[in-house]
């Protein structure tokens, strides 16, 4: 385990090293905050219009059921800030396995007593770590309206470990991605692009056909079902489901099998 | 390792990239506790070789043992035994030489006082005692490239692969990690790749000369290199 945790403290020690790291965590908490704060204005506006004299005024429950914080702030800020993690995510990612490739410490890493399984193993729980941390900082403002909005912890815990593993697949797929490369944009974009389709497998029916979609269906192998999209929604509804808490670790870890896949193709390929 | 078992031993060792051979049916001892040069020109077949010992990469045919031991089905037992110095630029700009060699410490299974003890040890053997603390994006490339060798020391192995230890460094700084790698003769088996022949000339006891993926000669370096040295890169007739 000491191989482990020495790549576990050096990746941490080369990504706090640069200011990379500190632009990308603070990027996420004045995206979040500005899409958060933003949703919390609508939503005052909104308040304040059925509010006033010549709507009645709160008093007579003049204001409909679907006018709450939770509907017109949380739900639509979880939606996008799920997107935010989609674009941003790949950039943390994808530097971890393509850079040591180009600079060629991938050989050093490979030659030392390191195992290519720990070599994967050490960067994913680096990358975890930091996409925790990037979390943690993200949800600041959130978590303080719904705590303030007296929605309950629950609701927020949901929240939080939704999001928290829509993170930690994102990075999964960009670390993956990272490790069948050795230039950092194609990297990313590689990233970005399984992310996307993976996103919703909705555009996939199109091209299936009614009739196999119907089949599909019968046999609860919907497209759709690995999807992250309404994985991820539940999570945002407050419902903490067992299913969609192992699809994210299957992710991570079906992920982490293709990263350590790329090792043994270079001792066949070069 | 002992003296009387060759240090590597490669058996018609084959590598082919797609349509490319960059190793033909190679034959080579390298003998322990030896500095032993494998020379060549660029695309001659010298990093494959490294590689194939390292375990990076595998045969297309051919054995390869390194102190017994194959790197294609032992990868793992291989790299324990070896230290590898790569070019200068092969390393963490990011991170402070004392840091750097607690990491490779770290990955060589060594942990709290036998690690520091062996930190201490190569900054001191190396010379890096002044620069523990910088980072080593910011040091010179002589500096840079004690560093390598450094980390290849830390847990004392038998083989020392050094590849290109002198590329990119101007006069001074190749006359020092010159002599650092003249002090380490007899106390372990250093494979020395390059294509200095005056290099290969000041370190090597033995040397060998691919050309195309094939051995062209190998033998003591005063034999090998006494004639037109650089006909046997050329491939020129009757050179080898």
């Amino acid at each position: 385990m000491r191989p482990l945790w020495a790549l576990v403290r050096k990746e941490l020690a080369s990504l706090f090293g640069a200011p990379t790291a500190y632009l990308t965590l603070t990027l996420v908490a004045l995206v979040t905050a500005l899409i958060f704060f933003d949703h919390l204005r609508l939503y005052n506006q909104i308040l304040f219009i059925f509010a006033t004299n010549t709507m009645g005024g709160f008093e007579t429950d003049t204001i409909p059921d679907h006018v709450n914080l939770w509907d017109t702030v949380f739900l639509p800020v979880m939606e996008t800030l799920g997107l935010t993690l989609v674009g941003a995510v790949p950039l943390v990612t994808m530097r971890v396995f393509a850079e040591e490739r180009s600079r060629g410490t991938d050989e050093l890493l490979v030659t030392s007593n390191l195992t290519p399984g720990q070599i994967v193993a050490g960067k994913f729980l680096a990358t975890f770590a930091f996409v925790t941390l990037m979390m943690l900082v993200s949800f600041v403002y959130p978590a303080t309206a719904i705590e303030q909005g007296g929605l309950g912890v629950l609701h927020l815990a949901s929240v939080f470990v939704g999001l928290w593993l829509l993170a930690l697949g994102l990075a999964s797929i960009g670390l993956a991605c990272s490790a069948f490369t050795s230039n950092q944009l194609v990297a990313a974009v590689s990233g970005w692009a399984v992310a996307f389709v993976m996103w919703d497998f909705s555009w996939a029916n199109a091209f299936i056909g009614e009739g196999l979609a119907q089949l599909l269906n019968q046999l609860a192998l919907q497209p759709r079902a690995i999807a992250i999209h309404p994985r991820y929604g539940a999570f945002a509804e407050g419902i903490v489901s067992l299913a969609n808490v192992a699809y994210f670790l299957g992710l991570a870890l079906v992920a982490a099998a293709v990263a350590r896949f790329s090792f043994d193709l270079r001792r066949v390929n070069g | 390792m002992s003296d009387a078992q060759p240090a590597i031993v490669a058996r018609g060792l084959t590598r082919r990239f797609g349509p490319h051979l960059a190793l033909d049916a190679l034959d080579l001892e390298v003998p322990a506790q030896q500095t032993f040069g494998l020379l060549g020109a660029n695309g001659a077949g010298k990093t494959t070789f490294i590689r194939l010992v390292t375990g990076f990469l595998l045969p297309s045919a051919g054995t390869l043992q390194v102190a017994g031991i194959s790197p294609a089905e032992h990868p793992g037992a291989v790299q324990r035994q070896l230290g590898f110095v790569m070019e200068t630029s092969r390393l963490y700009p990011e991170l402070r030489v004392r840091s750097f060699l607690r990491f490779c410490g770290g990955t060589r299974n060594l942990g709290g006082d036998a690690l520091e003890a062996a930190v201490d040890r190569v900054l001191e053997r190396f010379q890096l005692g002044a620069v523990e603390g910088r980072l080593i994006g910011n040091l010179s490339k002589g500096f840079q490239q004690r560093v390598s060798l450094a980390q290849a020391f830390l847990h004392q192995p038998p083989l020392v692969i050094v590849d290109e230890p002198t590329g990119g460094l101007d006069p001074v700084q190749q006359r020092e990690v010159q002599d650092v790698l003249r002090s380490l003769r007899g106390e372990c088996t250093v494979l020395l790749c390059t294509h200095d022949l005056r290099e290969a000339a000041s370190l090597a006891a033995r040397v060998a000369v691919l050309r195309a993926g094939r051995l062209v000669t190998e033998g003591p370096v005063s034999e090998v290199l006494a004639g037109d040295a650089l006909a046997l890169f050329r491939g020129e007739e009757g050179a080898a």
